[in-house]
């Protein structure tokens, strides 16, 4: 859960904070206005002044809120004049929406308010589908509105080209003024505001809804919230019933509103939907008591609390804010409960957590105990937090320093205000804010016309203003310096004093708190966790530690009893089923014997007596979670043995987990993996969320010899010729294979064959195969002759055969091949035979192949690189659920979820279905998934559309390919740490758009949907969505409410502790950069926010400043000017994708790998160090090998390089290792295959 | 909380030497049997422990005594089986003076009736232990956790406390040395004091009237409030008086939740 605040306001109307990660209040800076009223959600607080205006705060935002302007420039051919500007009279503007529809003149497209300002000036957009325009952006089409193409054609007549221009809210982190109703601020003032509505179901995303009161008890709504448009466009008066007189409103986190009236009644709004924010009609609601009246009312997402002029408390039960917009039972409850306590005024969280002003000791008091089973809580328990004194919160720092140009302005402001707005009737007149514009990509292109008359580009329909300054970043640093910025994330390391606060209460806000019951902050403080701190001190504790461990003092002379209980040897027995590579799973008994070192997995049939199937722990090297909804699996990786694969389905999900941990802590224990994995580990990810990790150091330290080299033998005798053997490494320079061996007494021809990677070459979609051999060794004794070749594409090159013949028939050899810089050196029986020069790259000799009549004894291969043989590395699972793991070579790795919550390894270990045994600094952990079904309709000319179909066609719920079916009631979570979090709904973000009911329309299926019923449309379709999350525990922490899409991680240098660069994007495909990351500080420290025109949808940062990332639409970006000074760099290059769209991209010493739309992988070439953005991709398409890795393989989905290698995740699920890399062939030749194991994300940027 | 690892491991890792000899009236071979040494832990229960000292001694008893239960017996007493190991060595045995091992004689003969409950086998043990365990949970949290447990995690406390598993045991037993919701003690400390053959439970809270930590002193001066100078053993070391009670109970209970006073 990441920070959140509490805000309160004492009785001197000082706005204070209380972080959830804090204990201490803090006041927020004193700007000269008081404030009596406070109403939040996360990052948004509106505020009601003491002069009764309303201001609202945004704070805690990562990323700035910008908008992007657009206009196209539409021009007509004309036959004299060419393209010019002058168009027809049926023509659309000159200057237009992107359908033409709307004037856009871009002098008459201005900033919303005050709160903005323009982020340089306006400029052409140069890409067009991710494809780069010509440097005027202009693109073709023979008529509007029609297709626009790039080049220009002769029966182009029209062209249009879109300028665009970014606005940032510039407001954050400080008051904004919201424009008063009338001219004369004092004519109608405000006396209560209220927000909400931050997950109104369906409703577009960012949503926010403002309500408030004005001093002549109208109801107003504030149009247009959101998230972009923290302010909104202007404020509707909402009629309410005759004879009711609002005083204080309050709208729920789904859009509920409920208004207490001047009588004591209240009133609920209906039909709130997302089709009708503003909701429908009113309904009255008595108050609890004949003489009681509502004074204050607070509402949540399944109650409503009110406080009654008397002061006492009363909860309103049967309200579920989720179904209001429809019913009206649900809107308003069904009757009040008096609640213990006397109240002043309360408020409620979205998840109904409550918090309330006492009215006699005016305490903040949270309602502890409140859950979903339980919506009135337990008891009322007040909040112990001291004031945290600071320099800059200090009531005496107002009027000294930063903050007294605020004040001087202060009492200008209304007037000034006014002045601005002298322009725009004030009234119900819309001052509406240019309509927020879709992003779409600029290129710098400047424009050539500068404005003519700089004040027609100030914002004149001004609706706010920052408090008592205008918003000029360069001159006010009460706006941008450091301390204001951060005024609300306050570092908790400052040391500051602080003191115990009694000051009394006025007003509790609680909207913009995300609380966890079960971890409440630590509000509370009692004395008692500090006195468990204590008791480590005590006396008494140190006695008893001592007489504990002094109760055996002569111990040595019992070491020889034996211990009573065995806790090294063991047996687990249990029943499950079993699937040995057949398609159908059958019962059977499972056995794991564990006997002191070894361990032993035996599947025995139902009868218990006669064996199935059985193997070592050692022969294990993945245990995985395989679970399909309702059948929890585990899929156990035995690559050498057949099957490879055993899938075992159990009963139950605790049984699985059972058995899952016992796997985990064998066969960890079996191969000495306790512990923190090594900073070069690399990490993956299966589809299913699990993490993994492998961990080279204990290989390494297997293999490393002293003389640096790496050495692995094969023993081959007993193995009859013709034999392969992978070597997993290739022969590059510095690499010696000694083979071993005795000559069959009727050789004729041996065959010593160093291969490379097969070439496939498609022709019409047929693979043919042809071969390459780099050294071909062949010692022909009816010639006495030892032939040297090599062979490529399936094409022998030119016989070397001079030399005597070292081998003899039924003789014993020992051959010895070293690998130099320009030849292969060939040693037989210690004596040099010969050189071969290098024909092949050596590095892509990754297989020896030995055939003829021979037996040999043993290979042994010496390599300065690490043989890895990525079947037989031993996965070891860490608990969490996540979508993305990135690792660097400084030991920080850093996860997302598929919720996009970035986490941060805590170095730990365990945790996930091992629960709390053998683990380490693990952590809560969530993450929540949404599914998916499809509602499909055909239509019929008599009932219109209904779900009876044709008979051919697709069911009529579905999944999104129509063929498998899919009922809403029967879909089945994964297992039992899933839940469901909301009910099936209406998807209304659908690509393609959606009408009003969600529904999509299309000629027949399967088709391409729209949103707009035409009138050959016989089908539609639409979506329903069901989110469910999962908690479970693991060794992550969790880093911010920033949610990112990607992330890369690599140090800047080799120093221990220095500063490592990371990228991310965050979830609407900003690039940002976080500062502060080094080893002793994982989680950084803060974001910041880089520039970028363009929508991203991976980033990555490899050594030496490259920066790499993909566009949403495909094309590739280098961010150039990263220098040590300025990590952040300066600008993006565009790069033109290699004829598919671009989706994931990696980049590090070995070069610039990056995964397209059609499953290939694109390498970029010629990439030196004077031209970093290289010059074009190469195509590496899946080849045979690759597609039947694993089934239904296509292509490759995930690719991740380090510093030599390159690892990738194909579609199927495998992992995958690319041979042969080397500098005169940077993109490799051929793959190494691991398992198969549902992989769908590998990090290995910490491998070597 | 129990929150202090350290304790916690100390006092699971404690164990006893013991020799067990079995009484030489009932040898019906020529030879005497060989001792049998065992090292026990202190807080399991002997008939979980016991199984191959039984398998030690039975060849040598004549043979319609093998089928009998197999009873152990320090000076002169018949061991009380369903008391941790650790309250018997320190109720039974003067360890100032009497030097380890600690040698226990073995029957198979005359099984004292009167004075032991017969047991059957290790399930009778299972079911004392979890209703000492649901016992202490009424006294210290009115029952509310150790009934909302499932039936897995009561075998995981079991096994953990048969085979010896630190882990296994503490990730159950934690839950059940938390304090519930918004107290900050527990309701009362579930305890037994041992004097003489039986021994004495009383409702005893961790705080006073006062609001104040009450000390193990408070304890001992509640359950005999004419004698001064109490003082009472517990895994084998003498706990200072000062010593505040709800520590006691999260952190010295045996693994049945019971702290075992033993006064000497």
């Amino acid at each position: 859960m990441p920070s959140s605040l509490l805000f309160g306001i004492n009785n001197e109307g000082r706005v204070h904070t209380l972080s959830t990660m804090g204990s201490m209040w803090r006041e927020m800076p004193y700007n000269g206005q008081e404030f009596k009223k406070l109403s939040g959600v996360p990052h948004f607080l509106w505020g009601l002044g003491g002069d009764h205006q309303i201001y609202v705060y945004v704070h805690g935002l990562d990323i700035p809120i910008r908008i992007r302007e657009e206009s196209y420039e539409n021009e007509r051919w004309l036959p004299i004049e060419g393209f010019s500007s002058r168009m027809l009279p049926t023509d659309r503007f000159h200057f237009s929406n992107i359908d033409g529809t709307l004037d856009r003149s871009i002098d008459k497209i201005r900033l919303p308010s005050m709160a903005w300002q323009w982020e340089g000036d306006w400029q052409l957009e140069l890409t067009l589908e991710g494809k780069p325009l010509d440097h005027n952006g202009w693109t073709y089409a023979v008529d509007f509105p029609a297709n626009f193409h790039s080049q220009k054609q002769w029966k182009s007549c029209v062209r249009r080209r879109l300028w665009v221009r970014t606005a940032k809210y510039c407001a954050m982190n400080s008051w904004c003024a919201i424009a008063p109703l009338h001219k004369d601020a004092t004519k109608e003032p405000f006396i209560d505001v209220s927000i909400g509505g931050q997950s109104v179901a369906g409703s577009e995303p960012g949503t926010m809804l403002v309500w408030a009161v004005t001093s002549h008890n109208r109801v107003m709504f504030r149009t247009n919230v959101s998230t972009k448009s923290p302010e909104g466009a202007r404020w509707n008066h909402i009629q309410v019933p005759p004879g009711c007189e609002v005083s204080q409103l309050s709208v729920g986190p789904t859009g509920l509103v409920w208004a207490a009236l001047l009588d004591g009644r209240a009133l609920v709004r209906l039909g709130v939907t997302r089709d009708n924010l503003q909701g429908v009609s009113w309904l009255e609601v008595r108050s609890p008591g004949d003489n009681l009246r509502i004074i204050q009312l607070s509402v949540g997402s399944y109650s409503v609390w009110a406080v009654t002029q008397d002061k006492q408390i009363w909860f309103r039960k049967g309200i579920k804010a989720e179904g209001a917009g429809v019913s009206e039972e649900l809107a308003a409850g069904s009757g009040w409960i008096e609640m213990v306590g006397r109240m002043l005024q309360v408020s409620v969280t979205s998840t109904d957590q409550v918090f309330a002003v006492g009215a006699d000791d005016r305490l903040i008091y949270h309602r502890t105990g409140i859950c979903q089973e339980d919506l009135t809580g337990k008891r009322w328990r007040a909040l112990r937090a001291p004031l945290q004194v600071s320099r800059a919160s200090s009531n005496a720092s107002i009027g000294r320093d930063k903050f007294h140009r605020s004040l001087n302005h202060l009492g200008s402001r209304p007037s000034s205000m006014i002045e601005q707005s002298n322009l725009s009737e004030f009234d119900e007149q819309s001052r509406s804010a240019p309509l927020a514009p879709t992003s779409l990509p600029v290129g710098d292109c400047k424009y050539e016309i500068q404005p003519k008359n700089p004040k027609a580009w100030s914002p004149v329909h001004s609706v706010g203003s920052i408090v008592g300054t205008e918003v000029h970043p360069e001159t006010d640093e009460s706006v941008w310096s450091e301390s204001s910025r951060d005024s609300c994330i306050f570092a908790e390391d400052e040391e500051m004093g602080w003191a115990e606060y009694d000051a009394p209460w006025s007003w509790v806000e609680a909207g913009t708190c995300l609380l966890e019951p079960s971890q409440l902050p630590n509000w509370f403080s009692d004395s008692n966790c500090g006195a468990m701190q204590e008791e480590f001190e005590q006396p008494w504790r140190n006695r008893i530690l001592e007489d504990l461990k002094g109760r055996l003092p002569n111990q040595d002379k019992f070491t020889l009893y034996e211990p009573a209980i065995d806790t090294t040897s063991w047996i687990h027995k249990g029943e499950a089923r079993v699937n040995l590579g057949t398609s159908t799973f059958v019962d059977c008994i499972l056995q794991l014997e564990w006997i002191q070192t070894t361990g032993t997995l035996t599947i025995l049939n139902p009868d218990g007596a006669t064996t199935m199937h059985s193997f070592t722990l050692s022969d294990i090297t993945c245990v995985q979670l395989s679970s399909e909804p309702g059948s929890p699996r585990l899929s156990i990786h035995t690559p050498r043995n057949y099957p490879p694969v055993v899938n075992l389905q159990f009963s139950s999900d605790t049984l699985l987990e059972e058995w899952q941990t016992h796997f985990a802590t064998t066969c960890s224990k079996l191969r000495d993996l306790q512990g923190k994995p090594s900073d070069e580990s690399i990490w993956a990810v299966t589809t299913l969320g699990d993490i993994f990790v492998w961990d080279p150091s204990q290989l390494e330290s297997n293999q490393l010899r002293e003389d640096d080299l790496y050495l692995q033998k094969f023993d081959l005798s007993g193995k009859e010729c013709p034999i392969k053997v992978a070597l997993h490494v290739g022969c590059s320079p510095g690499t010696t294979l000694t083979l071993t061996g005795c000559v069959g007494d009727e050789a004729d021809r041996l065959g010593i064959n160093l291969e490379a990677p097969i070439t496939y070459k498609s022709k019409h979609k047929a693979f043919s195969e042809l071969e390459n051999v780099c050294l071909h060794l062949n010692p022909r004794f009816s010639e006495n002759v030892v032939i040297r070749n090599s062979m490529q594409e399936g094409k022998w090159d030119n016989e070397e055969r001079e030399g005597s013949m070292p081998f003899a028939r039924g003789q014993e050899f020992k051959l010895l091949i070293e690998s130099t810089e320009d030849a292969f050196n060939i040693y037989v029986n210690d004596e040099k035979f010969t050189s071969f020069r290098h024909r092949l790259p050596p590095s892509s000799a990754c297989i020896l192949y030995l055939w003829g009549k021979m037996q040999p004894f043993k290979l042994v291969i010496k390599s300065p690189m690490i043989i890895v043989d990525p079947l037989e590395l031993y996965w070891k699972q860490l608990g969490g659920h996540l979508r993305r793991v990135e690792t660097c070579n400084a030991g920080i790795t850093w996860g997302i979820g598929y919720d996009h919550t970035a986490w941060v390894y805590s170095g730990g270990w365990g945790g996930g279905f091992s629960g709390n045994l053998d683990s380490q600094n693990i952590y809560q952990l969530t993450d929540s998934q949404d599914y998916r079904v499809y509602e499909n309709q055909r239509w019929n000319p008599v009932t219109g559309y209904t779900a009876s179909g044709l008979p051919t066609d697709r069911h009529m719920w579905s999944d999104v390919t129509g063929r498998q079916k899919r009922l809403k009631d029967q879909v089945k979570l994964l297992s039992s740490r899933w839940q469901w979090v909301s009910d099936w709904m209406v998807d209304f973000h659908v690509p393609g758009g959606v009408d009003r009911e969600g529904w999509q329309y299309a000629v027949d299926f399967p088709a391409t949907y729209h949103a707009t019923k035409q009138f050959t449309d016989l089908v539609r379709r639409r979506r329903w969505y069901r989110r469910c999350a999962v908690a479970t525990t693991g060794p992550w922490q969790e880093l911010g409410h920033t949610k990112l899409l990607d992330v890369s991680l690599e140090p800047v240098n080799d120093d221990p502790d220095c500063t490592i660069a990371v990228w991310a994007l965050a979830s609407g495909g900003q690039a940002m950069f976080r500062a502060g990351t080094s080893r002793s500080n994982p989680l950084g420290h803060i974001w910041e926010h880089i520039t970028t025109d363009q929508p991203l949808s991976s980033i990555s940062c490899g050594p030496f400043n490259q920066v790499w990332a993909t566009g949403r639409k495909g094309c590739a970006y280098v961010r150039v000017g990263i220098r040590q000074d300025k990590l952040e760099g300066e600008r993006w290059i565009c790069v033109e994708p290699p004829g598919a769209q671009l989706k994931q991209i990696s980049v590090n010493s070995v070069g610039i790998w990056a995964v397209d739309a059609l499953g290939r992988i694109n390498v970029r070439k010629e990439v030196t160090s004077t031209f970093p953005e290289g010059t074009h991709w190469q195509n590496i398409i899946a080849d045979p090998p690759i597609i039947n890795s694993a089934p239904h393989t296509k292509g490759f989905k995930h690719v991740s390089a380090c510093k030599t290698e390159v690892w990738a995740v194909t579609d199927g699920g495998a992992v995958i290792r690319r041979l042969g890399i080397s500098l005169e062939n940077p993109a490799g030749s051929g793959w190494d295959i691991g398992i198969s194991g549902n992989w769908q994300y590998i990090s290995i940027r910490a491998f070597r | 909380m129990a929150n202090d690892r350290e304790i916690l491991r100390e006092v699971w890792e404690g164990k006893l030497p013991v020799c067990f000899k079995l009484d030489p009236d009932e040898v019906v071979e020529l030879q005497q049997p060989d001792p049998f040494y065992l090292m026990v832990p202190r807080l399991s229960y002997f008939p979980l422990v016991t199984d191959k000292v039984r398998k030690h001694f039975i060849k040598y008893v004549s043979s319609d005594t093998q089928e009998h239960e197999m009873w152990l017996e320090y000076s002169a007493q018949p061991m009380k089986w369903h008391f941790p190991i650790g309250v018997l060595y320190d109720s039974m045995v003067d360890s100032d003076h009497e030097a380890l091992p600690w040698v226990i004689t073995v029957h198979f003969d005359k099984f004292p009736e009167t004075q032991i409950y017969r047991f059957s086998n290790k399930e009778t043990v299972e079911s004392y232990f979890m209703a000492c365990l649901k016992e202490a949970d009424v006294l210290k949290h009115r029952g509310q956790i150790a009934s909302n447990m499932q039936k897995k995690d009561h075998n995981q406390l079991w096994l953990g406390l048969q085979n010896d598993k630190f882990d296994q045991f503490w990730a159950v037993n934690r839950k059940l040395m938390e304090v519930s919701g918004e107290n900050d003690y527990f309701k009362y400390i579930p305890f037994r004091c041992y004097i003489e053959d039986g021994y004495r439970q009383k409702l005893v809270k961790p705080v006073g009237d006062d609001g104040k930590r009450k000390t193990l002193n408070d304890l001992l001066n509640e359950l005999f409030p004419d004698k001064d100078n109490v003082t009472a053993k517990i895994h084998g070391m003498i706990p200072p008086l000062e010593t505040p009670l709800q520590w006691m109970s999260e952190h010295l209970s045996y693994p049945d939740n019971f702290l075992h006073l033993c006064i000497v």
